[in-house]
C-alpha cells in the first residue's frame, strides 16, 4: 500500500448559506479503501463531498490527494485527478442507451466521428473487470434503479477515476439490489480502487466499509473507526450524540371504528393504464396502516385518490366524519381536508410548501379556511402567524424567524413545519408519506412520537415510508403493494425487512 | 371517468437541480426514485418565473432601493444612448423633465397613467397566478365597444347611466377573458395562444360591429365611425373641480374616473394579500401543485382569475369613454393591454410599484414630443422604456437572488448557533 | 405581436426621420441668416401615425412643407404621433408647437380635427390647418380645413380601369376597413360601371381592420392581396393602402398586369422604378397642394378661415398621365371628369 492516502483533508471550513457550515472537519482516505462517511441529514456530508468534488471552494483549509494539494475549480478539476462521483438522484438521459450516457460527453473520437467501437469495446472491459453487468445497448429508461446506479458508476469509471464518492448510493435501492451494489464495491475495491461512501443506515456501513468517519454538526466527532470494534448503536450515537430512538409501536390502540374504508378503487393514467388496481383497505381510529412497496408502485396514486388529488377511476372511498361513514368518493380535496384528513406528502417542495412563501404562510398552506388562519373570508394573519411561532416553538423549527421563506430551512426543518401543521386541528385522518425522509434522527424520533400520541388520541394513519424499519415498527397493520394491487398483508410483529424487501419485489411472499 | 385531469396548474417542469447538470434532465419512469434537492440546497425558482411573477426582495430597504438603483442605471445607459444619436443628453432630459412638468402635461400624463394602471393591474392579477393575460388588449376594446354602444342607446338619469356602463364593461371584458380561462381548464389550451387569438378575434368582432348598419353610425361626411355618443346625463366630469376645491388647479380634463384607478389598486392589493381567495390565488402562482395538494381546485382557480382580470381590463377603456370621448371610435386608444403587460412587469405586480411605472412610463411617452421638438427622434422614447423594463427586471432578480443568500445565511448562523 | 411588427415600422421609419431631423437642423441655420428683414415663420406640423416616410399620405404633407420652405422661405418643425394614442395625444401635441411658438399649425390627418378645434380656441392668434378635416367641418375664425373629393379622382381611375381591362376583371384593395378608405372603393366601383356597366369588379380586400393600421404599412400584406386578385383574373388593381400599396403595385408589376397608384403620382417615386411602366395612373390628392396653399396665406395674409374643398374642380384631386398609359382614353376620361364638375354625374362617397 502506498504511503500518501488517497485523500487527505484537513482542516475543512466551510460557511454555507442554508446548512450547517463544516467545521475544521478532517479526513484521511486510504488506497483501496471502502470509507464510509456517517452522519444525519444535513450534518455537512454532502457539502463535504461537494467540496471534495470542486463542486464548493472551502472557505478554509487543504485537500490532498494521494500526496498532492489541489485547488478545483470545478468538477472538472477534480475530473482530472481522478476523483468521480455519482450522485443521489441520477443524471442519465432516457432516451439514449448505456452506452451513449457512458461515453456523453467524453466521447472517444476518430477523424471527426464518434468512436463507438472503441468505447463498446472498453465498456465491455470494464463491466467484466469491475463486474457491474449492464448491456451497453440497453435504453436506459428500460432499465431499474439498480442498473441505472450501475450505470453511473461506469460512467465516473469511464472518466478514469480512481476515488469514487457515492453520495447516499442505497437510498433508492431494496436490500436485494443493496446486496448487488456492495459486491460491486467489494469488487472496485480489489482492483485498488478506493471507495467514499455517504449513507446513514447504519448497518450497511457496517457491512462493506474499511473505515468510518462520523460528522455531527458540520464537524467530525470520530475518525477512521474500525467497523469491527464498533456497534451500529454506537455509530447512531455518535451521530445523533444522544440516544438512538427506535421506531416501535407499544400497546395497540386499535378501535373497531374505521375512520376510512377503500373499496376496490382503480386508479388510472391518461392512458388507460391502471395505476391502482383494485385496492380495498380500511384504517380504523387508533390505527397506523403501513403500505409498503418499491416507489413507483401505485403509493403515490392510492394517496392523491384518497386526498381527493387524483381523480378516483372506479371504486368507493368512504370516510367517517362524524358518526357515521359518508362516501367521498366525488369530494374536492378542500372539503376532505376540512373534514379531518391531514396530509403529508411525499414530496415537500412540490406538494407540501410553497418555498418562496414566509413559514407562516405556509403554515395556512392545505388549511386556509380553518382557524385559526382565517376568520370567514379573511386573513387573519395574526392568528396565524401566532400559531406559526407555536409550531416552530412546539416542533423545533429551527430558523431565524417566521418571515423567511420556506426555501431557506433545511429540508429537516422544512419537513418538521410539515408535520407540526398537518398535526394541528385535530386531524382524524393522516395520510403520512415518507415523514422522516431526509431529517435528523431527533426530528425522526420525535415525528414518531407524535404519531403515536395521535394514535392514541385516536388517529387513524396511513403510512408510507422508504424506510422498511420504520414501516414494521410503526405499522399496526402493513399491506404490500406492488404495480398497483395489495399483494400481501404481513405481521409488522413478526416480518424481517428482508422478507418484507422479497414481498415488495415480487419475489416470494413471505 | 377514468382518465386523470391534466394537472391544471402549471405544465409540470422537471425539478430544477441545485448543482446545474449540463443537460435538462429528463422525466424519470416511475421505477425511478423520487428526485428530491439534496437536503440544504432548496429549490431555485427558475428566474423567468420569478420576473413574470413580480417576485423580489422582501425587506423594505431592498424593495425601495432595488429600483432606485435599477433606474438610475436606465437613466445613465439612457444618458449614453442619447449621446450616441448625436443629442445633448443633459439638454435633452432638461426638456423632458421641464416640459414633463408642465401643468398640461401633468394632466395628461395622469390621464394616460389611469389608463396604463388599470391595464396593468388586469395584467397583473393573472401573472399572479402564472396566466399570461396577453388578451387585456382585446377585453378591454370589446367592453369599451360594446359599453360604448349600450351608453349611446340607453339614457338613464345620473349614477344609473354611469354604472351601467361600468359594469357592463366589467362583465364584457370578464365574460371574453373567461373564454380563454374555460379552454384553458376544459381543453388544456394555453392561455397565452388563446388570448392572443381572442384579441384578433375581438378586433374582427369590432370592425364588424362598429358599422352605421350596425351599432355605429356614420355622420355625413365623416371619416371616423363611432358609437352614437354617450348623453350628458351618462357621462363622469372632470376632476379638475374637486382638486381646486383643495387648492390644486389644473388646466386641461382630469379624468373624473381616476380616483377608480386608485381603488382598483387598492380592491386588488386588499384581495391578494388579505383575503382566503388571494392566498388561494398566489399560492396557485407560486405552486399549482402544493395549492392543490392544499385543497385548492385549479381549474376553478384559472377561470376565476381569468374572469377577475378580464374584469378588471374592462375598465381600462372607462376613463377615456366616459370623461373623454365619450364614444367608442376608431381614435379610440388602443394597444393599453400590451403596454399593461410591460408595466406590470415594472411595476413588479405590486400596486404601488405599477403606480410608479405606469408614471414613468407615461413620462416617457409625453415626452416623446418634446424630444422631437429638440431634434432627436422619437424613437428613442421606445428604447428608454425597454432600457427601463430591462435594468429593473435584471436588478430586481439579482437583489431578490442576494437576499436569498442572505436569508440562508441566516438560517444558518441559527442553527450553528445552537451547535457551538 | 404589434409591438414586434411596430418596432419593425419604427425602423423603417426611423432613417427617414433621422435624415428629416439633420435636415431641419441645417435649416435653422440657413433661415437665420437668410431670413434678414422678415420675421421668421416657424411652421408646426402634427403628423397622424406613420410621420414622414409613409410613401403616402403622410409624404404629401411632408412634400408641401418642403416646398413651402425652399419657396417661401421658412423654418419649420415636425412632430409624429404615437400609435394608439387617443385625441388628448393630439392636443398635447398641438398646444406643444403652439407654446413654442410655431405658427401656423398644420395637423395631418382627420383624427386632428377635435384636437384642432379644442386647441384653437387658447391659442386665437394662432392658425391652424387641419388636413382631410372631419366631416368637412371646422370651428374658430383661425381654422382651416382642407377636404379631398377622394371618391371623384377615383371614379376616373376606376373608369380608366374598367377600359383598359382585358379580362374584364378589375379589383381594389384598401388599406385599412375605414369610411375614409371605403371613400376611394366607392367612387373607384362607380367610375368603373360608369365606363363599362358589364365590368366585374372583385370584391374590395381590405388588408387590416382597425386598431390594427398594419394595412396602410406592410407592403407583405400588399403582395399577398393582389396575388389574391392575380388569381381571380383582375388586371388592373386600385390600391389605396400608403406603404403597403408598394407590395400590390411590385406584384402586379412582376405578372406584368396594371396597377393603379393613390395619393401622389406613383410613377415617379423611386422605390417603383423597375415597374412604374405596369402603373397605369395614379389617382392624385394634393395634400401637398393643401399644405402649401395654407402655409403661403398665413404668409402673405389671404389666410381665410373655414374649409376649403379640394376636388376635380380646382384640380385637389385628379389622376396622373405620366408613362402615357391612358392617352388613348383621356378624351373619355376628360369627358367624365367635366360630367362631375358640372353635376351631371354625382360619385357615391360609400360603397
Amino acid at each position: 500500500m502506498p504511503d500518501a492516502p488517497a485523500v487527505r483533508l484537513t482542516a475543512i471550513t466551510k460557511r454555507f448559506p442554508g446548512v450547517v457550515a463544516n467545521r475544521d472537519i478532517n479526513l484521511s482516505v486510504d488506497q483501496g479503501e471502502v470509507h464510509a462517511l456517517c452522519g444525519e441529514n444535513g450534518a455537512g456530508k454532502s457539502t463535504l463531498m461537494k467540496i471534495l468534488y470542486g463542486m464548493q471552494r472551502p472557505d478554509e483549509g487543504t485537500i490532498e490527494i494521494n500526496g498532492e494539494p489541489v485547488h478545483f475549480k470545478s468538477p472538472a478539476d477534480a475530473i482530472a485527478r481522478g476523483i468521480g462521483m455519482v450522485h443521489q438522484h441520477f443524471k442519465l438521459a432516457d432516451n439514449l442507451t448505456v452506452l451513449e450516457n457512458v461515453i456523453l460527453g467524453a466521447e472517444p473520437r476518430r477523424r471527426w466521428r464518434i468512436d463507438f467501437a472503441a468505447a463498446r469495446a472498453r465498456i465491455e472491459e470494464m463491466s467484466r473487470r469491475y463486474g457491474l453487468r449492464v448491456e451497453p445497448d440497453a435504453l436506459v429508461e428500460t432499465l431499474g434503479v439498480g442498473d441505472r446506479q450501475r450505470v453511473e458508476i461506469l460512467k465516473v469509471l469511464y472518466r478514469g477515476a480512481r476515488i469514487l464518492i457515492l453520495d447516499e448510493p442505497t437510498a433508492v435501492l431494496v436490500p436485494q439490489e443493496v446486496e448487488e451494489l456492495f459486491d460491486n464495491l467489494r469488487e472496485l475495491r480489489s482492483e485498488g480502487l478506493t471507495v467514499m461512501f455517504i449513507s446513514h443506515k447504519l448497518d450497511e456501513v457496517l457491512q462493506v466499509a474499511d473505515a468510518i468517519t462520523v460528522i455531527r454538526r458540520g464537524s467530525t466527532v470520530a475518525k477512521c473507526l474500525d467497523p469491527a470494534e464498533v456497534t451500529a448503536r454506537q455509530l447512531a450515537e455518535l451521530m445523533v450524540g444522544s440516544e438512538l430512538p427506535t421506531p416501535e409501536l407499544r400497546e395497540s390502540t386499535v378501535t373497531e371504528d374505521v375512520q376510512l374504508e377503500v373499496d376496490d378503487l382503480t386508479v388510472r393514467t391518461a392512458e388507460g393504464r391502471a395505476v391502482v388496481d383494485g385496492v380495498s383497505l380500511r384504517i380504523r381510529r387508533g390505527e397506523i396502516v403501513g403500505l409498503a412497496g418499491v416507489e413507483g408502485n401505485g403509493q403515490g396514486e392510492l394517496i392523491e385518490a384518497i386526498m381527493g388529488i387524483r381523480h378516483a377511476g372506479t371504486g368507493r372511498i368512504r370516510y367517517r366524519s362524524g358518526d357515521d361513514l359518508s362516501d367521498i368518493t366525488g369530494w374536492p380535496t378542500r372539503r376532505r381536508r376540512e373534514a379531518g384528513i391531514g396530509y403529508i406528502p411525499e414530496d415537500r417542495h412540490r406538494h407540501g410548501l410553497v418555498l418562496e412563501g414566509p413559514l407562516w404562510e405556509n403554515r395556512m398552506l392545505g388549511h386556509q379556511t380553518e382557524r385559526p388562519n382565517v376568520r370567514g373570508p379573511w386573513i387573519d394573519r395574526r392568528g396565524a402567524r401566532r400559531d406559526t411561532a407555536r409550531i416552530v416553538d412546539e416542533y423545533d423549527v429551527r430558523t431565524p424567524g417566521i418571515d423567511v421563506p420556506a426555501a431557506a430551512l433545511s429540508g429537516g426543518n422544512q419537513q418538521k413545519l410539515i408535520v407540526g401543521r398537518e398535526m394541528s386541528g385535530e386531524p382524524r385522518l393522516l395520510i403520512a408519506a415518507h415523514p422522516t425522509r431526509g431529517i435528523d434522527v431527533g426530528a425522526q424520533a420525535a415525528i414518531w412520537d407524535y404519531l403515536r400520541q395521535a394514535r392514541a388520541a385516536g388517529l387513524a394513519v396511513l403510512l408510507i415510508s422508504a424506510d422498511l424499519e420504520e414501516l414494521i415498527g410503526m405499522s399496526d397493520t402493513l399491506h404490500v403493494i406492488l404495480r398497483g394491487r395489495l399483494v400481501a398483508e404481513v405481521d409488522p410483529g413478526t416480518v424481517t425487512p428482508e422478507e418484507l424487501g422479497s414481498a415488495m419485489t415480487g419475489a416470494e411472499g413471505p | 371517468m377514468t382518465e386523470e385531469k391534466p394537472p391544471a396548474g402549471e405544465p409540470e417542469k422537471p425539478p430544477v437541480s441545485g448543482d446545474g447538470s449540463p443537460a435538462g434532465e429528463p422525466e424519470k419512469p416511475p421505477v425511478a426514485p423520487e428526485a428530491k434537492p439534496p437536503a440544504g440546497e432548496p429549490d431555485k425558482v427558475p428566474a423567468w418565473r420569478a420576473i413574470l411573477q413580480g417576485l423580489g426582495p422582501q425587506r423594505l430597504a431592498l424593495k425601495v432601493g432595488a429600483p432606485v438603483l435599477a433606474l438610475a442605471i436606465a437613466l445613465a445607459i439612457t444618458m449614453v444612448l442619447l449621446r450616441l444619436t448625436g443629442a445633448d443628453p443633459f439638454s435633452s432630459i432638461t426638456a423632458m423633465v421641464e416640459y414633463g412638468t408642465e401643468p398640461n402635461s401633468i394632466v395628461d400624463i395622469l390621464n394616460r397613467s389611469t389608463r396604463y394602471y388599470l391595464s396593468a393591474i388586469a395584467v397583473a392579477i393573472g401573472f399572479r397566478m402564472a396566466l399570461f393575460n396577453i388578451g387585456v388588449d382585446g377585453q378591454y376594446r370589446m367592453a369599451a365597444m360594446l359599453a360604448a354602444a349600450l351608453g349611446g342607446a340607453i339614457a338613464l338619469p345620473a349614477p344609473f347611466g354611469q354604472l351601467l356602463v361600468i359594469v357592463a364593461a366589467m362583465l364584457i371584458g370578464g365574460l371574453w377573458a373567461s373564454i380563454a380561462g374555460i379552454l384553458r381548464v376544459t381543453r388544456g389550451v394555453s392561455e397565452v395562444i388563446s388570448t392572443i387569438m381572442l384579441n384578433a378575434i375581438a378586433t374582427g368582432i369590432i370592425a364588424y360591429l362598429l358599422n352605421d348598419k350596425r351599432l355605429a353610425e356614420v355622420r355625413p361626411g365623416s371619416n371616423n365611425v363611432a358609437t352614437p355618443p354617450i348623453p350628458e346625463s351618462g357621462r363622469v366630469g372632470e376632476l379638475n373641480g374637486v382638486l381646486s376645491a383643495i387648492g390644486i388647479d389644473l388646466p386641461g380634463r382630469l379624468y373624473g374616473l381616476l380616483p377608480l384607478a386608485i381603488v382598483i389598486g387598492v380592491v386588488y392589493y386588499v384581495v391578494l394579500n388579505r383575503t382566503r381567495f388571494g392566498f388561494d390565488l398566489r399560492i396557485s402562482g407560486l405552486s399549482p401543485t402544493a395549492a392543490q395538494a392544499s385543497g385548492v381546485s385549479s381549474g376553478r382557480m384559472i377561470v376565476i382569475t381569468m374572469v377577475l382580470s378580464g374584469m378588471v381590463a374592462g375598465l381600462v377603456g372607462m376613463p377615456e369613454l366616459l370623461g373623454a370621448s365619450y364614444e367608442y371610435s376608431l381614435n379610440f386608444p388602443a394597444g393599453l393591454g400590451f403596454t399593461g403587460i410591460t408595466i406590470a412587469l415594472l411595476g413588479r405586480n405590486h400596486p404601488l410599484g405599477i403606480a410608479f411605472a405606469a408614471l414613468l412610463f407615461s413620462f416617457l411617452d409625453q415626452s416623446s414630443d418634446v424630444l422631437q421638438e429638440v431634434d432627436v427622434p422619437k424613437e428613442i422614447v421606445g428604447v428608454m422604456q425597454g432600457v427601463v423594463v430591462l435594468t429593473v427586471v435584471i436588478v430586481y432578480e439579482l437583489v431578490r437572488r442576494w437576499e436569498i443568500r442572505l436569508q440562508q445565511r441566516a438560517v444558518a448562523a441559527e442553527l450553528a448557533r445552537e451547535t457551538s | 405581436m404589434r409591438r414586434g411588427l411596430k418596432l419593425a415600422a419604427v425602423t423603417l421609419t426611423g432613417a427617414a426621420l433621422a435624415l428629416s431631423a439633420a435636415a431641419c437642423g441645417g435649416d435653422k441655420v440657413e433661415s437665420g441668416d437668410g431670413g434678414g428683414d422678415k420675421k421668421t415663420v416657424k411652421v408646426g406640423l402634427a403628423f397622424d401615425i406613420g410621420g414622414r416616410g409613409d410613401q403616402s399620405f403622410n409624404d404629401a404633407a411632408a412634400a408641401g412643407l418642403d416646398r413651402a420652405k425652399t419657396e417661401l422661405n421658412i423654418q419649420t418643425e415636425e412632430i409624429s404621433a404615437k400609435p394608439d394614442e387617443p385625441d388628448a395625444d393630439k392636443e398635447a401635441r398641438l398646444k406643444l408647437l403652439a407654446n413654442r411658438g410655431y405658427n401656423p399649425i398644420i395637423g395631418v390627418g382627420f383624427a386632428y380635427t377635435n384636437p384642432v378645434t379644442k386647441v384653437s380656441k387658447e391659442f386665437p392668434n394662432v392658425k391652424f390647418l387641419v388636413v382631410d378635416a372631419d366631416q368637412c367641418k371646422v370651428e374658430g375664425a383661425n381654422v382651416l380645413g382642407a377636404c379631398f373629393s377622394e371618391e371623384q379622382g377615383s371614379f376616373l381611375v376606376g373608369a380608366a380601369a374598367a377600359l383598359k381591362s382585358t379580362t374584364g376583371t378589375i379589383g381594389f384593395i384598401g388599406g385599412v376597413n375605414v369610411p375614409l378608405i371605403k371613400k376611394f372603393e366607392a367612387g373607384f366601383a362607380a367610375g368603373a360601371k360608369a365606363a363599362k356597366p358589364d365590368i366585374k369588379i372583385l370584391p374590395a380586400k381590405y388588408l387590416t381592420q382597425p386598431p390594427n393600421f398594419d394595412g396602410f404599412k406592410n407592403p407583405a400584406l400588399g403582395t399577398d392581396a393582389a396575388k389574391g386578385m392575380l388569381d381571380k383574373n383582375a388586371d388592373v388593381v386600385y390600391h389605396a393602402a400608403g406603404g403597403a400599396g408598394i407590395g400590390v403595385i411590385n406584384t402586379m408589376g412582376g405578372a406584368k398586369k396594371f396597377a393603379i397608384g393613390v395619393d401622389s403620382d406613383q410613377y415617379n417615386q423611386p422605390a417603383l422604378s423597375g415597374v412604374k411602366e405596369f402603373i397605369l395612373t395614379s389617382m392624385i390628392k394634393r395634400v401637398d397642394l393643401a399644405v402649401f396653399d395654407f402655409v403661403k396665406s398665413t404668409s402673405d395674409g389671404t389666410f381665410k378661415a373655414g374649409t376649403k374643398a379640394y376636388n376635380l374642380t380646382n384640380d385637389g384631386v385628379g389622376y396622373s398621365t405620366s408613362g402615357g398609359k391612358v392617352d388613348d382614353i383621356k378624351a373619355k376620361l376628360d369627358a367624365f371628369k367635366a360630367d362631375i364638375a358640372s353635376g351631371k354625374i354625382t360619385v357615391p362617397t360609400a360603397p
